[in-house]
């Protein structure tokens, strides 16, 4: 999902790949760039279900102004994904209503 | 508390320039913005300017981005970011959330330029993944290099749906429809022509009926829509989508203003809830302005200057400015942000159903319902008509200019050297081929022009053959020697083309010219080229098969 070429804008000024844990799993993305982009290029599309009725929600305005992209990073629930950067090794998970899956 | 003369809330365009506009006279600025990049939207606009040169016409909206943003530091703007502005008080105050901490600021003069936010429509699935506003397709694929999608359907044909589309397709994603439930396009001509000209349909007069999928999009209903916005039974129609993108409309952010206590208009030619303002930008507060899109939803180039007028009425308040320097100053942005305003999608005009150009040309019908002008209509148009003919055999190369409505952009006429192309000084003429007979040939014409309407046309480039020079934004550039498909305005393939010739420079910003040989028949009607592999939408020698194209 990551563009290689672009015609106009050539390459996309990146950080370096670094590996990231979605739900457990080890993921990875480039450094700095928004958590939800990262989650997009590897093919995740559902970051969190509705508290009353489980319903999957994922990006939708990706400027942080809608929240529905919000997941638990590094344990802290409601983050937006699209404007928070990506860090190596932070820990990301699905988010069910406020909080992440018990383990 | 810090004092400054004055804050500026919000660093897209708008805010960026008043704040330049104060502090290049000396004045002591602050901008405060939420995000952790300056410039707004700029950066995600990639295409070309429209308008005339002092209005940066036929340059990519990022390219603006990064000069304002040297400015403004050469201006010596503070550019506040990750600053959260939560409060407008009595006696221009304002909180600002910075670090999980609350500051108290106060200026002398408050700019608020806030922007505008993408409104939405309901149906049933619009929650699910996939479903995603088109600036935040602008934002994945323009700032972060992801593609939002794989087969996009496009909500709206207004100048985002339209512009989004394209630049969806730059970046690699097959759109598989654009459809509005207006039974006209309701962006620029051209912007639509360069998109179906690609092969992408558009369904006017339809709506988004269901988005399909349990944990993300994987179809779309579409139906057509009655007089009365209800579905025509009997139309539905599954597309194979994985995105939907909303493109339909923008909601000015005037929350902050209407805090302050300014007085408010709801309007619909500006989008909604605004504050009322001046011609200066101020509102019902004395020393308060709003500027950009939260005052009107308009352009970003209209944006740029209402912000240079706030920025300026300030500076003569606080006494930088000389009364009579500033008088010439406010009449010259005045004028040029009248010009901006003027044309069919002016706010005078905006909404209403015309039908003929200012010269007294019937609009093409097609262009309007299907986003391509049919060849019988373009012959109506003075940037064609004089241009083509099938009776002389006219030796040498000339531009056919395929702009057939009025918007306010002149690029053309100054890309000229050699004066082959006139708009006049009404920037929202039609442009006319005044002299085919002095062009040279250089293509500056095509690659300056924002909606990508200008053609080249070398008629007896070979024995039964002409040479046609079009603009190529997409990857990858075919190579000459090449052979292709040549397909007509709609996207549906001609004939079979080859590469001549594929020219690149700084001067053309990215857009290549590319010019293939088609045969003489084809002259007026071949505008694109295909690859046969690995090209947009997915195309191949099966696909002219079934277009009922003939291959030679």
């Amino acid at each position: 999902m990551r563009i290689k070429e672009h015609p106009i804008l050539h390459t996309f000024p990146k950080g370096v790949t670094v590996p990231f844990f979605f739900d457990g799993k080890t993921l990875e993305g480039c450094e700095g760039e928004p958590i939800a982009a990262a989650l997009r290029a590897a093919g995740v599309m559902v970051h969190r279900h509705t508290s009353r009725f489980g319903q999957p929600r994922g990006i939708f305005c990706a400027i942080g102004r809608c929240t529905d992209c919000v997941m638990v990073v590094d344990g802290k629930p409601n983050v937006r994904t699209c404007i928070t950067p990506l860090r190596a090794g932070m820990q990301v998970q699905t988010q069910y209503g406020v909080s992440a899956k018990e383990v | 508390m810090k004092r400054y003369e004055l804050i500026v809330i919000g660093a897209g365009p708008a805010g960026l320039s008043a704040a330049i506009e104060a502090a290049s006279w000396g004045m002591k600025v602050i901008v405060f913005d939420e995000n952790v990049r300056p410039g707004g939207q700029l950066f995600k606009q990639i295409h070309k300017f429209f308008g005339s040169k002092k209005h940066k016409a036929k340059i990519r909206g990022f390219r603006i981005g990064d000069t304002l943003l040297k400015e403004a530091e050469q201006a010596g703007v503070t550019v506040q970011l990750k600053a959260t502005v939560m409060g407008v008080f009595n006696n221009k105050e304002i909180t600002v959330m910075m670090n999980d901490q609350i500051e108290h600021f106060k200026g002398d003069n408050i700019l608020i330029a806030t922007g505008a936010s993408e409104n939405m429509i309901t149906f049933p699935g619009w929650t699910l993944p996939g479903v995603i506003g088109a600036g935040a397709a602008q934002t994945l694929m323009n700032l972060h290099g992801v593609k939002p999608g794989s087969k996009i359907l496009m909500v709206g044909s207004g100048n985002v749906g339209l512009v989004v589309s394209f630049q969806l397709l730059q970046a690699g994603c097959e759109v598989v429809a654009i459809i509005d439930a207006s039974s006209r396009i309701g962006g620029y001509g051209v912007h639509a022509a360069k998109v179906a000209r690609t092969g992408v349909p558009y369904y006017l007069s339809h709506t988004i009926i269901q988005a399909e999928g349990e944990d993300c999009v994987t179809g779309a209903v579409i139906g057509e829509v009655d007089d009365h916005w209800q579905i025509i039974e009997g139309t539905q129609k599954k597309l194979d989508v994985d995105t939907i993108c909303l493109a339909v409309g923008l909601s000015p952010m005037s929350q902050l203003a209407r805090m302050a206590g300014c007085e408010m208009i709801d309007e619909a030619v500006k989008g909604g809830l605004v504050p009322l303002c001046s011609e200066y930008g101020e509102t019902s507060i004395p020393g308060l302005f709003c500027a950009g899109d939260v005052a009107g939803i308009e352009e970003a180039s209209s944006a740029m200057i209402q912000g240079r007028i706030a920025g300026s009425v300030a500076a003569r308040r606080a006494g930088y400015i000389l009364d009579q320097e500033f008088a010439q100053k406010n009449a010259d942005f005045q004028e040029s942000l009248a010009q901006l305003r003027e044309g069919m999608f002016g706010a005078e005009k905006k909404g209403k159903n015309l039908s003929h150009t200012d010269e007294g040309i019937p609009l093409s019908l097609t262009l309007l319902q299907e986003g391509y002008i049919n060849e019988a209509e373009i012959q109506r148009f003075p940037g064609f008509s004089e241009t083509i003919s099938s009776e002389t055999k006219t030796k040498g190369v000339y531009p056919v200019i395929e702009c057939t409505q009025n918007i306010p952009c002149n690029p053309c006429q100054d890309a000229c050297q050699q004066g082959c192309i006139s708009i006049g000084d009404r920037i929202t003429s039609l442009p006319i081929v005044t002299d085919k007979e002095k062009c040279s040939g250089c293509g500056m014409c095509v690659s300056s022009c924002p909606g990508q309407a200008i053609f080249l046309i070398e008629e007896n480039y070979e024995e039964d053959y002409v040479a046609i020079s079009l603009p190529y934004e997409f990857l990858p550039l075919p190579q000459p020697g090449e052979q292709g498909l040549a397909l007509d305005r709609s996207g549906q393939a001609v004939g079979s083309a080859e590469i001549v010739k594929v020219r690149q420079g700084k001067a053309m910003d990215e857009t290549a010219i590319v010019t293939m040989k088609v045969r003489a028949k084809y002259a007026a009607s071949a505008r694109f080229y295909q690859q046969l592999e690995g090209c947009l939408s997915g195309g191949s020698t099966e696909a002219l098969a079934m277009k009922g194209g003939e291959l030679e």
